[in-house]
């Protein structure tokens, strides 16, 4: 047995060396988008382009104009003449936002009981530059504020600073947004390979004819699946352990519980995933329609990953899903073992339940293929 | 370009998708499931969020204030605790996701306007709660603190108007919430309708791979008309999606639609001819399905996703990203989304847009005709 399923697997490689894009874009493109997405969701929000209407022109309202620039979210774009120019700017799309500045603005700030207006223009259309637009400009006006109010009142600087109350964040101290997104990514792009890998395995073989030569051969089904198995496991282990040196080398994910621990349950994450694979594989009739099946499957796990919203604040019935979704346990699992530093003491119910899972999964899958083989 | 040629293609690739229901099924219904799933995973609004309380204070006040900031849907009061081990313990079995500790001198403090003793401890794995519950105690602490100074300022002859001496006015145009979901929805149509462009790659590659590319080219097909054959197909079905999508997003999202319909459908038309132009690029060049498959994911799936501005600013990119990014079929589309979705926005301002994506497909079905050629030669 062992001899006829070695052949089998020289036979897989074969075909996946003279195929190199395939086990090529398995090893090497999720790092590589990996790279990509973690180093676009790293980066802070700047540039934004900025129209400034002053009808004040006096050295306070310059002052906010500078102290605007110097946030560094903003690239200010030329001086506004007049409001038609920044609606029509923003109706374009050429502005995220516009501040306005009222004629009396100095007058106002200079007189002891005076209140000041400042007018700011949001698009909306694009709400995530608009919402870092408006935490920059609140974070400049509190700050002006403040000063304005601590001369007013005649008070020291810094009577006010008591009253910010102190952040402490635990397992991710500089609130490096590398380290929460990227195991997630890492996760995703995991499932993606070795989905897509076990879904076209006999999907390719069914539509290019293979299938039927390789069922009157004198292999059983289970030798054939094993075959089909282990490049794939092979291969996908091999992507891991590149994108998880890639995270922890290039974006400082910490590895901070047991490695060994991560490695055995990532082994057993991948044998889950696959067996989803060969299933979605033997009832596809052609590659094409394997590949769509495996998108939806792949972006409803997506929503259980905790990677935009957490599973918590989700209605009722998907936090109960989401207990049956091998790529929640496993999210937990990474997370915990590389950034909490968490043993098996505490991730044992996510172990546990990833395995009766696996052996759901696998045994529903392994009798799925062999009767649909047989 | 003869149109009877075209017509020909055009009836064996429909032939070709309608066969086999299943495929013609998924590839009709993906965009728009996509875009379903991928709108709410992304714009779950926060709240419920589990967090414990350690009040080493132990005062009327504290105790107040610990009542007041778990009150509501935002946060859950999980557990009271003793100390900052079991605060650790349940952060690190991820039972809750932030923690309010304050501190002894609480009462006292705020009592002699000395400040305010309080800690947020936040589970760093996952700062989108985390970084919501920070905001939701530091926007209660502020509230409190403001009632129970408003005493003590009133006897200092200061009114508590005067601590924020800047009259700031926020207008927010087209998106009056600032809610993601909003403008989210109309981008993420740019990347689902790329869909069918990764079928066209495969059905090319299909071809390839049963050699049936070379009995089409032995007929007096051209090449130019056998690609647009490919693509006129998939540019129908994209065209059910973009009349289905703006309705159900209405309907389930509530996202308005303040443009003119026949312009988005119009330009909707020319970027699906750009983006499957794409897809015929990468079919022309890969000669097996799997490999055309992992070629559309790099080049048109994963940039479709990330550069074309719909999460992450294109302002904000280095000059080389913005470069690529205007290569992208994409990035014209999102702003014609949006614009048509929210601002209502008619051709005067678009026009740029929609040359921009003819020109890219025509641009893209060039390489591909002329690359055919040599690959089959």
């Amino acid at each position: 047995m062992f001899k006829r399923v070695w052949s089998l697997v020289i036979k897989e490689f074969i075909h996946l060396i003279k195929d190199w894009w395939m086990p090529a874009f398995m090893l090497f493109g999720g790092t590589l988008e990996l790279l990509l997405v973690g180093w676009a969701t790293s980066r802070p929000i700047t540039n934004l382009p900025l129209m400034v209407l002053d009808q004040d022109q006096s050295a306070a309202s310059r002052a906010v104009v500078v102290a605007l620039e110097n946030t560094g979210t903003f690239a200010l774009e030329a001086e506004a003449p007049d409001m038609p120019t920044i609606q029509d700017a923003m109706e374009r799309g050429e502005i995220n936002a516009a501040v306005v500045i009222p004629p009396d603005f100095d007058n106002e700030l200079a007189s002891p009981k005076g209140k000041p207006t400042l007018a700011i223009l949001l698009n909306g259309a694009e709400s995530i530059p608009a919402t870092a637009a408006l935490r920059a400009v609140q974070g400049v006006i509190s700050d002006m504020g403040e000063g304005i109010t601590l001369r007013r009142l005649g008070l020291s600087p810094g009577a006010f600073s008591g009253f910010d109350p102190s952040l402490r964040v635990w397992f991710n101290e500089t609130l490096s947004e590398a380290l929460y997104t990227t195991p997630a990514e890492l996760g995703l792009m995991l499932e993606f390979t070795v989905l897509l890998f076990a879904a076209l395995s006999f999907a390719r073989e069914r539509e290019l004819g293979t299938l039927e030569q390789l069922l009157v051969m004198p292999f059983s089904s289970l030798e054939i699946i094993i075959g089909k198995a282990i490049p794939a496991v092979l291969v996908g282990f091999c992507d891991f352990v590149i994108m998880l040196s890639m995270i922890h080398f290039a974006f400082h994910v910490p590895i901070r519980g047991s490695l060994a621990l991560l490695l055995v349950v990532a082994f057993g994450y991948l044998l889950v995933e696959l067996g989803k694979g060969m299933v979605i594989s033997v009832t596809s009739r052609t590659q094409h329609q394997a590949f769509m099946l495996v998108m939806m499957i792949g972006m409803v796990d997506f929503m259980f990953t905790g990677y935009a919203a957490p599973v918590e604040s989700m209605p009722e019935v998907i936090q109960l899903v989401a207990n049956v979704v091998p790529a929640y346990h496993w999210l937990t699992i990474l997370r915990g073992i590389l950034l909490k530093g968490a043993g098996l003491d505490v991730l044992w119910p996510n172990i546990l339940a990833l395995a009766a899972l696996g052996l759901v999964i696998g045994t529903f899958s392994l009798r799925y293929v062999r009767r649909a083989l047989d | 370009m003869s149109w009877r040629h075209l017509r020909a293609i055009i009836r064996k690739e429909i032939n070709h998708i309608m066969r086999d229901r299943m495929t013609f099924t998924l590839v009709m219904f993906t965009p728009v499931a996509l875009l379903f799933l991928m709108a709410y995973a992304l714009t779950v609004d926060i709240k419920h969020v589990p967090v414990a309380v350690l009040d080493y204070d132990r005062s009327s006040t504290s105790r107040a204030f610990a009542q007041r900031t778990t009150e509501g849907e935002d946060l859950d009061l999980y557990a009271v605790v003793d100390c900052l081990d079991e605060v650790e313990n349940l952060l690190m079995h991820g039972e809750i996701k932030a923690a309010l500790v304050i501190n002894p001198a609480f009462e006292s403090d705020l009592q002699s306007l000395r400040g305010v003793s309080l800690q947020v401890v936040i589970d760093g794995t996952e700062p989108e709660s985390g970084g919501f519950a920070v905001e939701h105690i530091v926007g209660r602490a502020e509230e409190f603190v403001g009632e129970l100074l408003a005493d003590q300022m009133r006897a200092l002859d200061v009114s508590l108007e005067s601590l924020q001496p800047i009259d700031l006015r926020v207008r927010t145009l087209y998106n009056p919430g600032l809610k993601p979901r909003i403008d989210l929805v109309p981008g993420l149509i740019s990347m689902v309708l790329g869909m069918p462009a990764l079928s066209v790659a495969l059905t090319l590659a299909h071809e390839r791979e049963h050699g049936t590319l070379e009995q089409v080219m032995a007929t007096p097909v051209g090449r130019a008309e056998l690609l647009l054959g490919k693509m006129i197909p998939y540019i129908i079905v994209g065209l059910v999606n973009v009349i289905v999508i703006p309705i159900l997003a209405r309907l389930a999202f509530h996202i308005p639609f303040n443009g003119s319909f026949p312009l988005f459908f119009w330009l909707s038309a020319l970027f699906l001819f750009a983006i499957l132009s794409m897809g015929t690029i990468v079919g022309v060049f890969i000669h097996t399905q799997p490999a055309a498959l992992a070629l559309s994911f790099l080049v048109i799936f994963f940039p479709g996703f990330f550069l074309t501005g719909i999460f992450f600013p294109i302002a904000s990119m280095p000059e080389m990203m913005r470069m690529e990014a205007m290569f992208l079929p994409g990035t014209h589309y999102a702003v014609i989304t949006r614009g048509v979705f929210l601002p209502g926005v008619g051709l005067d301002v678009l026009w740029p847009y929609g040359v921009m994506l003819v020109g890219l497909g025509v641009a893209f079905t060039a390489v591909a005709a002329l690359f055919f050629r040599k690959k089959l030669g």
